[in-house]
């Protein structure tokens, strides 16, 4: 887990895609959290799929939402 | 660097927008970033922005100050499921120019139908990786004047979008392609990403449309990755593009999202 200046960042792995957008993503210290796709992940099209392992940032109101920021390479 | 000060919704905390880079603008509140935005060039010269946040107060606001440093038209892409984005990029005085379509692409034959499809005669398949890179190169430079000749590029998914002349990488392993006597006449991008392959770009010169080279291309390109254990390929279509539609719709494939791009002129 790391600590930047945007909130807590934490490695996970996507387990499910939903409908609206939104990912289940199970965290290493296994909470899982609902998380949307960064804008600049989007704008780069870069496609998340389940057992993807992602960086999320998690929302500093809410510790059960985040954002993925990275996908990294399988 | 310009600052924008203003009291959000989330509390009674100030909240500062700064631009911190020539690309980057960050909401403070109490030290904390908790918004940032990103603008970058795209290689057709468009400027693409981005913007996260956790609420749409901030949302806006990084947004204003965006607008307010940067030449328009910009432009940005959004899931057309994420209704808070869509949303919050209309507010912003964006508004929906263009849909492309997601395709999940199954690859067994026995469901696309492609299994007894051959090429039109005189034509062969060459498979990845045996394509010579200099008639490619040839092939890919013809297809992008024509694209560009005719819709444009602004019309394409970015996956194909050209770069700068004497830039364009391409690498052989990644490419089917058509021949007919001793000239390439039709090509398939397919990346190899390990879950979910994915389907760049399919072109056919211009001169030689409507002979079943493209159905004969990916019959190739998709017979050997389900041959690899790989069920599904993943390909982005734009909405307007009727032909690359009924292609791919007749094979099976089916729509699993679609995202909008949008501008603000």
């Amino acid at each position: 887990m790391t600590k930047t200046s945007g909130g807590v960042e934490v490695e996970g792995t996507v387990i499910e895609c939903l409908r609206n957008a939104t990912f289940k993503v199970e965290l290493q210290n296994g909470h899982t959290v609902l998380a949307h796709i960064s804008g600049k992940i989007r704008k780069n099209y870069i496609k998340i799929l389940p057992y993807d392992r992602v960086l999320v940032e998690l929302s500093p109101y809410d510790l059960t939402r985040g954002r993925i920021r990275y996908r990294y390479r399988a | 660097m310009n600052s924008a000060h203003f009291t959000s919704s989330t509390g009674n905390h100030a909240v500062v927008v700064t631009r911190v880079s020539d690309t980057q603008w960050h909401a403070l509140e109490d030290d904390l970033v908790v918004g940032r935005g990103d603008a970058s060039r795209r290689p057709d010269g468009r400027l693409f922005i981005s913007i996260d946040a956790w609420h749409g107060a901030v949302f806006d606001r990084i947004a204003d100050a965006m607008l307010t440093d940067l030449p328009t038209p910009l432009y940005t892409v959004a899931d057309e499921a994420d209704q808070d984005s869509t949303s919050a990029w209309e507010r912003a005085g964006f508004t929906a120019v263009r849909r492309e379509w997601g395709y999940r692409v199954p690859t067994d034959p026995k469901v696309t139908g492609l299994g007894s499809v051959r090429p039109p005669s005189g034509v062969t398949i060459v498979p990845a990786g045996e394509a010579e890179e200099g008639p490619l190169r040839a092939l890919d430079s013809i297809v992008r004047d024509e694209v560009e000749a005719a819709v444009g590029w602004q019309t394409m998914p970015a996956e194909v979008l050209p770069r700068p002349a004497g830039t364009s990488v391409l690498d052989p392993s990644k490419y089917t392609v058509a021949r007919h006597l001793d000239r390439y006449v039709g090509l398939v991008r397919v990346a190899p990403l390990t879950r979910q392959p994915r389907i760049g770009l399919i072109a056919v010169r211009a001169d030689r449309h409507r002979r079943g080279i493209a159905r004969a291309l990916l019959a190739h390109a998709l017979g050997s990755l389900h041959r690899c254990g790989t069920a599904a390929a993943w390909a982005e279509v734009n909405e307007s593009n009727a032909a690359a539609t009924a292609l791919f719709e007749g094979i099976g494939a089916r729509r699993a999202g679609s995202t909008v791009e949008f501008v603000r002129r």
